[in-house]
């Protein structure tokens, strides 16, 4: 399906609450609204034309004006095309389903974003930490304006 | 590590002594530089680049260093690639398993003082010589064959200076 047709057919589910992102890139980029996040997931992967059967990023952002997204990369194998689905959270207390359910792959991703910023994942199988070391008890290091010990800026010229 | 403490001193209190224990350095240093056996070490990137020396083109066997895999068995080690604060613990646990006389030589920006994850990282350990001893600090990102052998070499150089008390006493042991 090309790229005009994967945004037609989700606008055609969720209607207002899909937002497209215009720029050149090949795959559609849209945002969805946090309260219909995990609809659209389960709606993604098992439509028939949709087929997104693959997750092959997850990503946690955190904005220079303090907010924070999740970005997923998802594919499919049978019809060879790609999407990428952003949801904004709270600035404060950001926190969001899991969506293990439905792709195996997120679990990983997960972990590494509940680590890193702090990103809540509601309802994961294994929210264990994956990167830090084990007695890490610094914060949240991939936030911005985040110090630590042993951590040093690059000087501004 | 007990008779080998005593033995130079009191051979030194002998007159003319110092002969013997002069010769036996000699002699105990050409061994150890020409036959240093190096723990295969590698993190990252610098590791290619040690393995490429230690293969037909630039060869390490020339010099009598084989590769060992287990730190038992290694009286070099060479620290090749990035080391993050989680893996800190076991390069520090690894240098303890080796027997004296032991050698570190610091392959690399990276182990050399962090390297180009110096600046704006939270998990890169700022230079392996924060946790163990380092005799030869090579850089280069990776520093060619070339500059590896001469890293050698240097630390041969540095071994045929050494005296038996050294590694008796508490000067080398850190």
């Amino acid at each position: 399906m090309t790229k005009e047709e994967i945004i037609n057919r989700f606008k055609g589910k969720f209607g207002s609450d899909i937002e497209v992102v215009e720029n050149n890139q090949p795959e559609p980029y849209l945002y969805i609204s946090a309260a219909r996040y995990q609809e659209l997931c389960e709606f993604a992967k098992n439509d028939p034309q949709l087929d997104f059967d693959f997750l092959f990023q997850l990503a946690g952002v955190h904005y220079p004006d303090s907010r924070f997204e999740v970005v997923l990369c998802l594919s499919s194998h049978r019809k060879i095309h790609k999407a990428v689905i952003k949801v904004k959270l709270d600035k404060d207390n950001p926190a969001t389903v899991s969506v293990s359910d439905f792709w195996a792959t997120s679990a990983w991703f997960e972990r590494e974003a509940m680590e890193l910023f702090g990103i809540k994942f509601a309802n994961h199988p294994d929210p264990r930490p994956l990167l830090l070391y084990e007695d890490w008890d610094y914060g949240y290091p991939m936030r911005k304006g985040w110090t630590g010990p042993d951590f040093i800026p690059m000087p501004e010229k | 590590m007990g008779i080998i403490e005593k033995v130079p001193v009191y051979i030194e209190r002998v007159p003319g002594g110092g002969v013997v224990t002069t010769s036996l350095d000699w002699v105990l240093n050409q061994s150890r530089a020409s036959s240093l056996w190096y723990m295969l070490f590698g993190l990252a990137c610098c590791a290619i680049e040690m393995m490429a020396t230690g293969a037909s083109r630039y060869d390490f066997d020339r010099f009598g260093m084989m590769f060992r895999a287990s730190p038992r068995q290694a009286d070099l080690m060479f620290v090749a690639g990035t080391v993050t604060h989680k893996m800190s613990k076991r390069v520090k646990l690894l240098h303890e398993q080796m027997a004296e006389p032991r050698y570190v030589i610091a392959m690399g920006g990276c182990a050399c003082n962090g390297g180009p994850f110096y600046y704006d990282c939270y998990s890169v350990l700022k230079g392996i010589d924060k946790v163990i001893p380092v005799d030869v600090y090579i850089p280069g990102c990776p520093p060619r064959p070339e500059s590896l052998m001469q890293g050698c070499l240097k630390l041969q150089e540095k071994i045929k200076k050494e005296k038996l008390s050294d590694w008796a006493s508490d000067r080398k042991k850190a």
